[in-house]
């Protein structure tokens, strides 16, 4: 290993992704761009949900509980209707995303403890919203319902307390309300995927030089293999770097997560990440003879599998056990898991050896892999 | 043959029945070649022929499918990495990092190469000036013309000072006045040792080499000096030019002793048997037919002519 012909090609990636302005972009300003808007797509809170309640029953109970239900900021009560007809107008229209209609007995049913028939109609074309609203009318419901039992059997002198009536437990709720910073756990984990991009960036890079001929000329120079695989590696892993001081800033900033672990222990362990996550960029490279091929492969193997393997949203314990498998042999998979500790419970590293240890390991037998299959041959 | 009469030397490039295969095409086929040092050797022929095959091989760039050869003494299957100090080798694509500037492209392949760091700053200053970049040394090499990326290329191949120089139509794309500058560049390297191998689509340029290759179809059909493959020419030639080209070729190729016509814009060049005899028969016959022109007159065949007619016949063989 020459020290001279590392820090000649590294010193020729650093300027050429401080001077090519794509490359810049891609690999400076898209992975915070991105952190921004995943942030923001995937943690909308709902709010004002429009809805519209056609009630048969007209009584003072059934406009007390619209009342109940239409508090606040979560559901707006968009009409009273008088038929299924303006219900279904309204729907299609987009102009409400649930109705709720209330059956002509439901006083009588409600003060004589019978069941309450409510019927929720929804759109099915926007489940979020729907959910919402469905989640939110049960609650509510929940809520007018234990009262009214409360105060109906309080008035039938029956000394009990209003702990042992509560028909459902009021937490089970709080799980399923939005507005309960989902960011907190989202974040920390949209990090490992963002830095996805230095990893493309290192696919495209050696794409491009195959396909515009400098690699041509490299191939005949005396350089060796490794020494410019890793010299092409090595900027950016700085680059990425700096991405990680850059991003739990702005999530601290911005989305006001917390960060209550070491600073310098998540640095490190970043850097181990991007070690296994480049390499994992650099044997795309090696292999794919053109910038849209490595382009497609990549997001086959750096993003695709970032979003629905590295249990960011879909808990790995709840996967197929050969899925789960799969998830662990992923460089993200490991990160999510050590962003997520030194972000919130803070934890270090007598926990995290596991995952440090997995990301070593990756990080070394890409790069064999890469360095090995990388002949100074053309064709 | 007539140059192994200087025989004392032995060639630095030397193959024996070397080829090279892809899927389909058999891109270079048995090719025996000898170079001795010292050499300008130019490799023509048409597209495809299998001149950038032949010299990517040269360079190491591309796996050998069958046959061998030895490069500045190494084997070139067995010691590659040895024969890469020795050779400079610009692709016929030769990209240089465009964000880079001339200086700072000079000094990657500088580092690549191991040039010796006292020795760096003397030779950067002497290829720029070389090359005529020495005002332009802080400009990024995109920003560069044509011209003159290929001749910081040049100077970027140079940087190690190789024994063999390896170029892949160099001076492709580039203005008449860049490219005899850069030929003037190739001759005072070749006058100082240096072995030059070089392919060219340009006849005017095979002109300068000391000796000639013609590929066609992977092969080498023709490997001589270029007074010998103007020799080769078969007949005479008459230059003429013809206000309705298309109806006078027929003519004239129609017209006994006439061997072969050919055709450059609307310039006629035709091969006869004997100038003398023909050239009046030929202007009778186009007076005969009401057919006007200008500017007929003897020529001797230049490179062009010599190698449009082998190709030719090679063709249609
Ligand atoms: N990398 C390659 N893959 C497949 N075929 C190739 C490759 N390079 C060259 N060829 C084929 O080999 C033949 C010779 O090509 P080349 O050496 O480029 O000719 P020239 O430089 O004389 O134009 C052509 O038929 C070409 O299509
Ligand atoms: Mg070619």
């Amino acid at each position: 290993m020459s020290f001279r012909h590392l820090r000649a090609v590294i010193r020729k990636e650093i300027n050429h992704i401080l001077r090519d302005r794509t490359t810049f972009v891609l690999v400076m300003l898209v992975p915070t761009a991105m952190l921004f808007i995943m942030a923001y797509a995937l943690t909308v809170d709902i709010k004002h949900v429009p809805i519209a309640v056609l009630d048969y029953d007209r009584s003072p109970t059934s406009r007390a509980f619209i009342q109940q239900v239409t508090e606040g900021e979560d559901l707006d009560l968009y009409a009273q209707v008088d038929s299924l007809d303006d219900i279904d107008n309204l729907l299609t229209r987009g102009e409400i995303k649930a109705a709720l209609i209330i059956a002509p007995d439901f006083e009588h049913d409600l003060l004589s403890l019978r069941g309450i028939p409510l019927q929720i109609i929804v759109d099915g074309t926007e489940p979020k919203s729907g959910g919402f609203a469905v989640d939110h009318i049960g609650g509510r419901a929940e809520e007018f319902i234990s009262e009214a039992l409360a105060s109906r059997i309080r008035a039938l002198n029956v000394n009990v307390s209003l702990d042992s009536l509560q028909p459902i437990d009021l937490r089970v709720r709080a799980l399923y309300n939005p507005s309960l910073k989902p960011r907190v756990d989202i974040i920390p984990g949209l990090i490992s995927m963002v830095l996805g991009f230095p990893a493309l960036s290192v696919a495209l890079t050696l794409a491009h030089e195959r396909e515009h001929g400098t690699l041509e000329q490299v191939l005949v120079t005396p350089v060796g293999r490794a020494e410019f695989l890793l010299g092409k590696m090595i900027p950016y892993i700085i680059v990425g770097l700096a991405n990680v001081i850059i991003m739990p800033a702005i999530a601290r900033v911005t989305f006001h997560i917390p960060f209550n672990g070491s600073f310098p222990l998540f640095f490190l362990l970043s850097a181990v990440f991007l070690f296994a996550i480049l390499s994992m960029g650099m044997l795309v490279g090696v292999f794919m003879p053109t910038q849209p091929a490595a382009l497609a492969l990549s997001f086959l193997v750096i993003f695709f599998p970032g979003f629905f393997m590295t249990g960011i949203f879909f808990p790995i314990a709840s996967m197929p056990a050969e899925m789960r498998m799969e998830a662990m042999s992923l460089p993200g998979t490991h990160y999510a898991t050590i962003t997520r500790g030194v972000f919130l419970p803070g934890v270090g590293l007598d926990v995290l050896w596991p995952n440090v240890l997995a990301l070593l390991g990756m990080g070394i037998a890409f790069t064999a892999v890469a360095a090995l299959s990388f002949r100074k041959k053309l064709g | 043959m007539s140059f192994e009469s200087a025989n004392e030397v032995p060639p630095i490039i030397e193959t024996h029945a070397l080829t090279r295969d892809f899927k389909k095409t058999r891109a270079v086929d048995s090719l025996d070649l000898s170079i001795r040092p010292g050499e300008l050797f130019g490799l023509v022929g048409p597209d495809g022929a299998g001149k950038t095959t032949t010299l990517r091989l040269l360079a190491g760039l591309l796996n050998i499918t069958s046959g061998s050869a030895k490069v500045a003494g190494y084997d070139l299957a067995r010691q590659p990495e040895a024969i890469k100090r020795k050779i400079g080798y610009m692709a016929q694509q030769f990209n240089l990092y465009g964000e880079l500037s001339v200086l700072e492209n000079l000094s990657f392949f500088a580092d690549l190469y191991d040039v010796e760091v006292s020795e760096l700053r003397e030779r950067t200053e002497r290829l720029l000036a070389f090359a005529g970049l020495t005002e332009f040394k802080d400009r990024r090499a995109a920003q560069l013309s044509g011209g003159m990326q290929k001749k910081l290329a040049l100077a970027c191949t140079l940087i190690h000072q190789p024994e063999i120089l390896l170029l892949d139509e160099p001076t492709t794309g580039v203005d008449p006045i860049s490219r005899r500058e850069f030929w003037d560049i190739l001759t005072d390297l070749n006058l100082a040792g240096t072995t030059i191998v070089v392919s060219t689509p340009y006849m005017d340029e095979a002109d300068r080499c000391l000796r000639v290759g013609l590929m066609y179809e992977g092969r080498m059909v023709v490997c001589a000096d270029p007074q010998q493959i103007r020799a080769r020419i078969e007949g005479e030639l008459i230059e003429l030019r013809p206000d309705d080209w298309q109806a006078a070729c027929a003519l004239i190729e129609s017209l006994p002793g006439v061997l072969e016509v050919q055709t450059y814009g609307n310039l006629l060049h035709v091969l006869v048997d004997s100038a003398d005899k023909r050239l009046p028969e030929i202007e009778t016959a186009l007076r005969k037919h009401g057919l006007t022109y200008r500017g007929v007159r003897r020529v001797t065949p230049r490179m062009e002519e010599a190698f449009i007619s082998l190709i030719r016949r090679l063709e249609v063989d």
